[in-house]
C-alpha cells in the first residue's frame, strides 16, 4: 500500500534520462538477468501462504527422516511392560494436558480399601498413592455378578415351568439354643406368580436332614420373623439347616425375590446368620434342580480416577523370576554403580545403591542342572524400571506408546517416512511409464495414438476396487500389490499431460529443422520435444505424490497393503519398514474409544502432510505455468 | 444420436465382457481354498460339478483305492479325492475355457452368478447382492443430495466474492477437505460426534431397529462421503464460474442493461454448468467406491463391506468378487455413456457422435 501511494503523484523531477550521451548496446547488464527458474522462484515466493505450507512440508519431511534415526526410545522391539502409555509432553503436562495420566473409569472398587477422610473406596489393583489427588470418584451401578464386589440386592428364585415344587437350602448347620431365644427373619421383596395359590414354605431341617419342620408359609412380600422353639417342639440345642420350598402349579411363571435371611439370638449383638444377596445366591438347589437362582439389583461400587501410569510403569517393579544370565549382564554393564556383596551367599536381601537398575534381591532359586551340564538359577528381585530400560528418569513419550509398548512418536514419523518413500517411488515409476507412453502417443499420433488412447481409457475406466480385488487375489496383500495397484492407473495422468505437450511442440520449426537434418525419432523425442515440455510434466507430477500417499494409506488401512513386522529392501538400497500411516491408523481403530490418541496423531500428521503437499504442488504449478493459476 | 448411444452401449458390453473374462480366468488360475470340514467339502465339490467347473467319477477299483490311501497313487493336480467307505469320489477340474463357457452360460441363460462360498455359504450371490445394495444406494443418493446443492452454492459464493474473505475461507476449507483422506475425516467425526459428544451412533445399527436411530445413523456416513465431493464440486464450480464471469458475453449482457443478478443467473450459471454435470456423474461413481471404506469404519452392511470381506486373504469368495466386480465395472462404464450423452443435453452446441 505504501509503495502504491509513493508512486501516485510522480512529477517530472522523479525521472532522469539514462542514456543521453552514450550508446549502451554493447554494455554488460549491470543486474543479473532473470531466467526461467528465477522468475518461477519469484512468483513462488510471492504467495506467503504457500511458502509457509512449503516450510511445514519440509519440516515434516525432515522429521520423518531424522526422528527415527536420532530417537533414543524403542520403536522396534515389543515391550509389553510399556504398552498403552498415554501421551506425555514436557511443557504441556503442567497445564494438565497430555500429562501422562490415564483417566480410568468403571474400575471395580476394593471393598476393603475405604478412605474414611474422602468417604470413597479405592479401586482394586491400583496403587492408591499414584491416583491424582482429587480425581477419585465413586459411583454405584446395579449388578448381577456373583462375587463379593456386588453387594445387596435381591436373589430371585424361579421355579421351572414344568415343575410344581422347588427346594433350596442354606449350606451349614446352625446351632439353635432355646435359652438364647433364637429367631429366624426372612425378608421377601416380592412374589410373582400366575398361580394365586403359590406359596413359599420356610422349613428347618434337623437330625442331620432326616426331619423337617415347616416354620411358616409365605404368600406375599414382607418381613417374616419366626420364633423357632415356639413353633416346633424339639429339645434344645437344635442343630438345624434353613431350607425353603416353593410350591406352585405347573406351567405357571413363579419366582420369589429374597432380600435377606437372618438368624438372631440374645447371645450376641450381631446376627448369627446374615445372608443378603450374594450369600443367598450360594444356597443350594435341591437334588431335582427344578429352578434357577439369580441375582438382581445388586449394587457395585465403581471408581473413576486419573492414574499416574508413568510412575507405576517406571517405578520399582517386583520380578519373581529373573534369569541369572541377565543379572550378570546387568552387573557387568553397570559395574560402576552396582556393587555386589563380597560373599555372594549374602546376596539375598542385598540392597544396591541408587542408580543401579536393581534395587533389591529378594531371593534366589537353587541351581538346577540343565541338559547341557550347566547350572541354572534365577533371582527374585526388585527392579528400578526406568533405569533398567536405560532412562535416567521417567521418559516422555510425546504421542504415548502403542499396544506393543513402542514409542508412538517415533512410529508416526517412521510411518510418514515409509509413506513418503512409497509415494516418491511410485510417482517415479508412474512418471517414467507415463512419459514414455505419452511420448509415443503424442509423437506418432494417428492410429497408434488412437489405439493407445483407447487402451488407456479402458484401464482408467475399471474401478479402483476391481483392480484391488484382482491384485489382492493374484499377489496377496503386501508391498508388491500396493505398488502395482498404485501404478496400474497412476501413469494415465502423466501420459495425457505428456501427450498434450508433444502435440504442442512436435510441429515447431526447430523440430522440423532437426528432422530435415536427419535426426532420428528418439533424438527428436528426447533431445528436442521432451525437454521443452518437461517443466509442465514434472510440476503436474509433483501433485501425484500426495495422491499416491492418500491411496497408500487407504489401501494399507484396509489391510491390503503393507503391515507390521515386514521390512523391504528396495533395489537393495533403501530399507522400508512395514509401518506406514495407514497401518498405524488401522491399528488404532480397535481402540478408538479407550486410546483415541493412537488415531488422532497419525490422522493429524497425514492431514497436515496432504494439505501442505497439495499447496506446495499448486504453488509450484502456478509458479511455473502462471497461465494455469486458479484452475483446479 | 441413437446410433451413437447404441454403438457406445455395445462398446460398454464388449469392454465389460472382455474384462470379466480376464478376471474370471485369472481368478480361476489362482489356487482355491476349499473348506476343511468333510461335509462342507463334499457340498463344495458337488457345487463345483453342478456349476460345470469340475467333473466327478467314482473310483472303485480296489487296487487304485488302496494306492490312493497309502499315497503311492499319482494324483492329478487340482483334483480332489474324497473317501467314502471303500470307494473314492474323484473330482477333476475341466479345462479353463470350458469352465468359462459354463460360467457365462449360467449367467446368460439363468442369471445365475453362482453361490457364495465363504461369506454366506451356499446363498446365491445375486441374493447377497440384492440384500446389500439398498443400504449402499441409500447412503450414496443421500450424499448426492447433500453434496450437490452445498457444493454448488459454496462454489457460486466463492466465485462471486472472489479474493475476498469469504472466498479465502471457502478455498481453505476446500483445500483441507480435498487433501485429507475421507476415512480420516470419518474417523475424526466418529471420535468427536460419536464417542466424545455422544450425539450420533458410533456405528450403523442393525437393520431392524426403529425410531430415531434409523435416521441419525445415516448422518455420519453421508457426511463422511460428502465432504470430499463437496470440496471437489466447490472448486470446480468456482473455477468455471470465475472464467465465465470474466468473459465478453457477460460484459455484453451487463451493457445491455441486465442487473448483475440477472446476468449471473441467466448467463453465467448456465454456461458454467457444461463441465459440472459430467463431474457430478463421475462423482457418483467415486462415491460408490469411496463408500467402501466408510462402510468398513461404520460397520454398514453394504456392498463395499461385503466386497472387502470377500477379499479376505486365503478366504476368497470368488463368485461374489466376480459378481461385484461386474457391477462396479458396469456402473463405471455406464457413467461414461451418461456423461457423453449429458454433454449434448446440457449444451446443445455439442453433438456427440456427429460426423465432421
Amino acid at each position: 500500500m505504501a509503495d502504491k501511494e509513493k508512486f501516485d503523484n510522480l512529477g517530472p523531477e522523479n525521472f532522469e534520462f539514462v542514456q543521453r550521451d552514450e550508446k549502451i548496446y554493447d554494455k554488460r547488464f549491470e543486474t543479473k538477468p532473470i531466467g526461467y527458474f528465477k522468475d518461477a522462484m519469484i512468483r513462488f515466493r510471492k504467495n506467503r501462504t504457500n511458502v509457509v505450507a512449503t516450510m511445514i512440508l519440509l519440516f515434516l519431511i525432515l522429521m520423518g527422516i531424522f526422528v527415527p534415526i536420532v530417537t533414543t526410545k524403542n520403536y522396534e522391539e515389543l515391550e509389553i511392560q510399556l504398552q498403552n502409555l498415554p501421551p506425555r509432553v514436557p511443557i504441556l503436562e503442567n497445564l494438565g494436558f497430555m500429562d501422562g495420566t490415564q483417566h480410568l473409569t468403571e474400575q471395580t472398587a476394593d471393598i476393603n480399601a475405604y478412605d474414611p477422610e474422602l468417604g470413597l473406596y479405592y479401586p482394586q489393583g491400583y496403587n492408591p498413592d499414584l491416583i491424582v489427588e482429587g480425581s477419585l470418584e465413586n459411583n454405584e451401578i446395579f449388578c448381577t455378578d456373583n462375587n463379593e464386589t456386588c453387594v445387596g440386592g435381591q436373589v430371585v428364585v424361579g421355579l421351572s415351568k414344568d415343575h410344581s415344587s422347588l427346594t433350596f437350602s442354606r449350606d451349614g448347620i446352625i446351632t439353635f439354643d432355646e435359652t438364647q431365644n433364637p429367631q429366624i427373619t426372612v425378608e421377601i421383596f416380592e412374589i410373582i406368580s400366575d398361580d394365586p395359590n403359590a406359596v413359599l414354605n420356610v422349613n428347618i431341617l434337623y437330625n442331620f436332614g432326616s426331619s423337617t419342620a415347616t416354620l411358616g408359609e409365605i404368600t406375599e412380600a414382607g418381613t417374616y420373623t419366626y420364633d423357632l422353639f415356639e413353633i416346633i417342639d424339639e429339645p434344645s440345642p437344635l442343630y438345624g439347616q434353613i431350607s425353603f420350598e416353593l410350591l406352585a402349579s405347573q406351567q405357571s411363571n413363579t419366582s420369589v425375590s429374597f432380600t435377606n435371611v437372618q438368624v438372631t439370638d440374645d447371645s450376641a449383638e450381631s446376627p448369627l446368620v446374615d445372608d443378603t444377596g450374594l450369600a443367598i445366591r450360594a444356597y443350594k438347589l435341591g437334588v431335582a434342580n427344578t429352578g434357577t437362582i439369580k441375582r438382581s439389583q445388586g449394587i457395585m461400587v465403581q471408581t473413576s480416577f486419573d492414574y499416574k501410569i508413568y510412575e507405576e510403569v517406571f517405578g520399582d517393579k517386583h520380578v519373581p523370576v529373573f534369569s541369572a544370565n541377565d543379572f550378570d549382564q546387568i552387573m557387568i554393564d553397570n559395574a560402576d554403580v552396582c556393587t555386589l556383596p563380597e560373599d555372594m551367599d549374602n546376596i539375598i536381601g542385598w540392597e544396591f545403591e541408587e542408580g543401579c537398575p536393581i534395587v533389591r534381591v529378594n531371593g534366589r532359586t537353587e541351581p538346577t542342572e540343565g541338559p547341557d551340564g550347566n547350572f541354572y538359577f534365577s533371582y527374585d528381585l526388585v527392579l528400578d524400571y526406568a533405569i533398567y530400560r536405560g532412562y535416567e528418569e521417567i521418559p516422555y513419550f510425546f504421542f504415548g506408546t502403542n499396544g506393543g509398548g513402542k514409542d508412538f512418536f517415533a512410529l508416526v514419523w517412521l510411518g510418514l517416512r515409509t509413506s513418503l518413500f512409497i509415494g516418491l517411488i511410485v510417482a517415479l515409476i508412474n512418471i517414467s511409464i507415463g512419459i514414455v507412453y505419452g511420448a509415443i502417443e503424442g509423437y506418432y499420433g494417428g492410429t497408434v495414438d488412437l489405439l493407445m488412447e483407447r487402451f488407456g481409457e479402458i484401464v482408467g475406466r475399471i474401478p479402483f476396487l476391481v483392480w484391488l480385488g484382482l491384485f489382492v487375489i493374484w499377489l496377496g496383500p503386501g508391498l508388491l500389490t500396493l505398488v502395482v495397484l498404485l501404478t496400474v492407473t497412476g501413469w494415465l495422468g502423466v501420459a495425457s499431460t505428456t501427450r498434450t505437450q508433444f502435440y504442442r511442440y512436435k510441429g515447431r520449426e526447430y523440430v522440423l529443422a532437426s528432422r530435415t537434418m536427419g535426426a532420428k525419432d528418439s533424438r527428436l523425442i528426447f533431445r528436442h520435444i521432451l525437454p521443452n515440455g518437461i517443466g509442465t510434466i514434472i510440476t503436474a507430477s509433483v501433485l501425484m505424490i500426495p495422491g499416491v500417499i492418500f491411496a497408500e494409506s487407504t489401501i494399507s488401512y484396509l489391510g491390503f497393503g503393507i503391515g507390521h513386522g515386514q521390512a523391504f529392501k528396495l533395489f537393495g538400497l533403501f530399507e522400508l519398514s512395514g509401518v506406514s500411516i495407514g497401518v498405524l491408523l488401522a491399528d488404532g481403530r480397535t481402540a478408538l474409544v479407550q486410546r483415541p490418541y493412537l488415531t488422532a496423531f497419525p490422522a493429524l500428521i497425514i492431514s497436515i502432510l496432504m494439505i501442505t503437499f497439495n499447496m506446495f504442488g499448486n504453488a509450484l504449478r502456478d509458479a511455473f505455468n502462471p497461465s494455469l493459476r486458479g484452475s483446479e | 444420436m441413437l446410433r451413437y448411444i447404441a454403438i457406445r452401449t455395445v462398446w460398454i458390453f464388449i469392454v465389460l465382457v472382455s474384462f470379466l473374462s480376464i478376471l474370471f480366468i485369472t481368478i480361476r488360475l489362482v489356487p482355491e481354498y476349499p473348506p476343511t470340514e468333510e461335509d462342507a467339502k463334499a457340498i463344495y465339490y458337488a457345487r463345483q460339478v453342478n456349476d460345470g467347473y469340475m467333473t466327478s467319477y467314482v473310483e472303485d477299483d480296489p487296487a487304485v483305492v488302496a494306492s490312493i490311501i497309502d499315497n503311492t497313487y499319482e494324483r492329478c493336480s487340482g483334483c480332489a479325492y474324497l473317501q467314502n467307505g471303500d470307494i473314492f469320489r474323484v473330482y477333476v477340474p475341466v479345462p479353463i475355457i470350458q469352465q468359462y463357457t459354463a460360467w457365462l452360460t449360467n449367467i446368460v441363460t439363468e442369471w445365475d452368478w453362482g453361490v457364495s462360498t465363504r461369506i454366506s455359504v451356499n446363498t446365491p450371490v445375486y441374493d447377497i447382492f440384492k440384500s446389500r445394495l439398498p443400504v449402499t444406494i441409500r447412503i450414496n443418493f443421500l450424499s448426492l443430495l447433500v453434496f450437490m446443492p452445498v457444493g454448488f452454492i459454496l462454489g457460486i459464493i466463492a466465485a462471486l466474492k472472489k479474493n475476498k474473505l469469504t472466498d479465502n475461507v471457502i478455498s481453505l476449507g476446500v483445500m483441507i477437505f480435498i487433501s485429507v483422506p475421507n476415512f480420516v475425516v470419518m474417523l475424526f467425526m466418529v471420535m468427536i460426534f460419536g464417542y466424545s459428544l455422544g450425539w450420533l451412533p458410533t456405528q450403523f445399527p442393525a437393520p431392524d431397529v426403529t425410531g430415531m436411530v434409523r435416521y441419525t445413523s445415516l448422518v455420519l456416513p453421508v457426511l463422511g462421503l460428502s465432504f470430499g465431493a463437496i470440496a471437489g464440486l466447490t472448486r470446480l464450480t468456482r473455477a468455471e464460474l470465475t472464467e465465465v464471469l470474466t468473459s465478453d458475453f457477460l460484459l455484453l449482457a451487463r451493457t445491455k442493461g441486465l442487473t448483475r443478478k440477472q446476468a449471473v443467473i441467466r448467463h453465467a450459471l448456465r454456461n458454467s454448468m457444461v463441465p459440472l454435470v459430467p463431474s457430478i456423474i463421475f462423482a457418483f461413481v467415486t462415491l460408490l467406491s469411496g463408500s467402501v471404506i466408510i462402510e468398513r469404519i461404520y460397520s454398514i452392511p453394504g456392498m463395499g463391506r461385503v466386497y472387502l470381506d470377500a477379499l479376505t486373504p486365503q478366504n476368497f469368495d470368488y463368485n461374489l468378487i466376480l459378481a461385484l466386480s461386474a457391477f462396479y465395472t458396469f456402473i463405471s462404464l455406464f457413467a461414461v455413456l451418461l456423461v457423453d450423452m449429458s454433454y449434448g443435453i446440457v449444451d446443445p452446441r455439442i453433438r456427440m457422435g456427429a460426423r465432421k
